[in-house]
């Protein structure tokens, strides 16, 4: 193993705290935070990754699969959404979406 | 007489309870009979117990309060004290019923005014039959509301309204310290019944009996209307001029001095409490003679002169002259309920003008008015051979006797009172009777025409209050004259009225002819001042008025005394406690919370912004929330 778990774990939580600081900032298009939750997704699979080749454990690489499944099964849904939002108020910026308003 | 005794008070209290259920049912007429019947068919129970009257008696009707060995039953005790008094109550207050008749004519609130005034004589005639002191306390305070009641009765006036709750409070401060003289009695004693209480002076300490007969002071002084708590007499002559003659002569301000000569074998056995009584009531004599003498309001004149006459009872019941003192309480009775009605016939012939500088000439218009009024202006200013001058006599001859310093400078202010007394009363009846009607001074501000329609009824009952006042004198005479005194004879027997010490008879026909002539010199000086040439001048300067005048005119400013001393720091208090300690305190720092609830409310409910981007930031914050705690788990 050439490169240390720790290494992972940095790399990790950076694209983790990027995908979280452009999932918060950029809330005028829906589209890119659908992008900014696959990169946290993608830290979280690299942890997965860099787990199971520290342990020699085959779990975590099964787990990245998984959740490769879900995201593409939740992209898919969410873009059918996007265009439906796109489609009833001709944006895509979630600040003008607060029908969820209690 | 059992049987009768118990009418006595029983007719008043159905006569008031007629009228008051059946008020709006009953003609006037009908009204009017009942209340008059009631008081006279009492006056009749009351005349046949006299005659079959044989020595003290006490009858128990029924249980009233009972809890442990505290007994209050419904009883009643007869003597002659009581018996005396109760002749009385129910007489004049007979008389004042009939004349009531005239005078209430057109009023549309006839059943509430002869309900009210039943249930005044019954209330008086329970304090004075009473045997222990809690029923004595049921009709103390009945007299009290019925006095605040009918003081008040024209309501619809503030003023009048206003008087009746100044009568009502001011005789309440008098009436907590004789209910806590009560309580006190029982607990030293486990007993509430006045006959046994008065038997029982020498178990306690003489310091105890001072405590108690001061008590019973200021409760006398509250109801009879004495210093310091003398002050709603004379504006309770707000009520109808009946009323006021019911209130002076009969009821309720001689109850003060019933309690006192009632429960005196108790509280007499203490020196320093008969010295107290006996200031109190000769000061107030003063006081109220000085007032009266500057007084332009023909019911205020008389007012104060009840005050003035009342203070002297007091003083005989301070030097242990309590025969004197129920002599003058009687024929005081008399005059004083005749001069109110005369007062009142007075009124009512001006179209209700009551200041006496409008009045004049009255005495050849109305001698069916006049004379009655001279009859009882003679007894009030203690002219000789009067029942007024007997009775006023005895007072100051006992008062006299008992020597010393103190009672001897009594003695002589009660004096200097008497030619007050004469003094006042005579300008009353020469500027209201005599002199001219001047066409300057206009009788009614509206028409200045006489009301010559007097109802016949209310002239004619002033003669037999004329007669029993001029007579009076005869009930106890001195012995000198020669006569049994009978009034002393009757109440005798009862403990206490014996007399502490009696008069030597020269001293006594000296003290006579002293005190006729301090009244004639009053009369003199009256007659000189508001007769003739100089009435004109005389009248003219006290309307002008002068700092002096106005002294006396204002009661010595006792009302603006006590304003300033009382009123004006419990207004401020209250206000204090309003806008400070409710307004800002309780209901300032209830605010405040409420306020800052609600703000703390505002903060989690501007999450609720229905935005993606809050809920996305509440979760990262959760997960800077958690890391945080993990690296401080994990670090620290």
């Amino acid at each position: 193993m050439i490169v240390p778990l720790e290494h992972i774990l940095i790399l990790a939580a950076l694209l983790f705290f990027l995908g979280l600081g452009g999932l918060l900032a950029w809330r005028t298009n829906l589209i890119m935070m659908l992008v900014c939750i696959e990169v946290m997704l993608n830290a979280v699979m690299l942890v997965f990754v860099g787990g199971s080749t520290q342990w020699g454990n085959a779990d975590g690489q099964i787990f990245a699969i998984f959740i490769m499944a879900l995201t593409s099964s939740e992209v898919s849904l969410a873009l059918a959404m996007v265009v439906y939002l796109h489609r009833r108020k001709r944006t895509v910026n979630t600040d003008l979406f607060s029908e969820m308003k209690g | 007489m059992e049987f009768y005794l118990a009418f006595i008070l029983l007719f008043p209290l159905a006569g008031g309870l007629c009228n008051t259920l059946f008020a709006r049912l009953l003609p006037r007429r009908l009204s009017e009979a009942v209340a008059c019947g009631a008081i006279w068919a009492s006056f009749i129970c009351a005349l046949l117990v006299f005659f079959n009257f044989t020595g003290p008696l006490k009858v128990e009707y029924a249980s009233w309060l009972t809890a442990f060995d505290f007994q209050a039953p419904v009883t009643l005790y007869l003597d002659q004290l009581s018996l005396s008094l109760a002749l009385m109550i129910t007489f004049v207050c007979g008389l004042i019923h009939l004349y009531s008749i005239g005078y209430m004519k057109g009023d549309p609130a006839l059943a509430r005014y002869f309900a009210l005034l039943n249930i005044f004589v019954f209330a008086m005639l329970v304090l004075v039959l009473a045997e222990n002191l809690p029923l004595l306390y049921l009709g103390w305070e009945g007299v009290g509301f019925c006095s605040y009641a009918l003081i008040g009765f024209w309501y619809q006036e503030e003023k009048n309204a206003t008087a009746g709750r100044k009568a009502f409070i001011v005789t309440r401060i008098g009436d907590i310290a004789f209910g806590i003289a009560m309580v006190w009695m029982y607990r030293l004693f486990g007993t509430v019944s006045i006959t046994q209480l008065n038997s029982m002076a020498s178990l306690v300490p003489a310091g105890i009996v001072t405590g108690l007969g001061i008590l019973l002071l200021i409760g006398a002084t509250g109801k009879s209307a004495q210093l310091p708590l003398s002050v709603w007499l004379p504006d309770a002559m707000a009520g109808p001029t009946p009323v006021s003659a019911q209130i002076h002569a009969a009821t309720m301000v001689t109850a003060g001095v019933y309690l006192l000569a009632r429960m005196f074998p108790l509280i007499g056995a203490s020196e320093a409490v008969r010295a107290a009584i006996a200031v109190i009531g000769g000061v107030t004599a003063f006081y109220a003679a000085t007032c009266a003498c500057a007084q332009r309001d023909l019911k205020r004149i008389l007012a104060y002169s009840t005050i003035s006459q009342i203070g002297y009872m007091v003083l005989g019941v301070g030097a242990g002259a309590l025969t004197a003192a129920t002599f003058h309480l009687l024929t005081h009775a008399f005059f004083k309920a005749l001069l109110f009605l005369g007062a009142g016939c007075v009124i009512t012939v001006l179209h209700h003008q009551q200041d006496i500088y409008r009045m004049g000439g009255l005495k050849s218009r109305f001698p069916a008015i006049y004379w009655p009024f001279l009859a009882g202006a003679l007894c009030l200013a203690g002219f000789p051979g009067s029942g007024g001058f007997f009775s006023k006599d005895a007072i100051l001859g006992a008062v006299f006797a008992r020597g010393g310093a103190l009672y001897g400078s009594l003695f002589a202010l009660g004096l200097f009172t008497a030619l007050l007394t004469a003094f006042y009363t005579f300008r009353m009846l020469f500027v209201v009777f005599h002199g001219e009607a001047d066409n300057s001074r206009p009788l009614s501000p509206s028409s200045g025409e006489w009301h010559s329609h007097l109802p016949p009824v209310m002239t004619v009952t002033l003669i037999p209050l004329a007669l029993f006042g001029l007579l009076g004198g005869i009930l106890d005479l001195p012995e000198y004259l020669g006569a049994s005194a009978f009034l002393s004879g009757f109440l005798g027997p009862i403990p206490g009225f014996a007399g502490l010490v009696q008069a030597v008879p020269g001293d006594e026909v000296s003290l006579q002819i002293i005190a006729a002539a301090t009244s004639i010199v009053g009369l003199g000086l009256a007659w000189s001042r508001y007769t003739g040439d100089r009435r004109a001048a005389s009248l003219a300067m006290e309307e002008a008025g002068s700092p002096r005048s106005d002294f006396f005119l204002y009661g010595w400013y006792l009302d603006h005394l006590y304003h300033l001393l009382l009123i004006r720091p419990f207004e401020w208090l209250s206000r204090f406690l309003w806008k400070r300690i409710d307004e800002s305190g309780i209901d300032g720092s209830l605010d405040g919370l409420a306020r800052f609830t609600a703000r703390l409310g505002g903060v989690p409910a501007g999450w609720s912004s229905g935005r993606v981007v809050t809920s996305l930031f509440g979760l990262a914050g959760g997960v800077c929330v958690v890391l945080a705690y993990l690296a401080w788990r994990v670090l620290g």
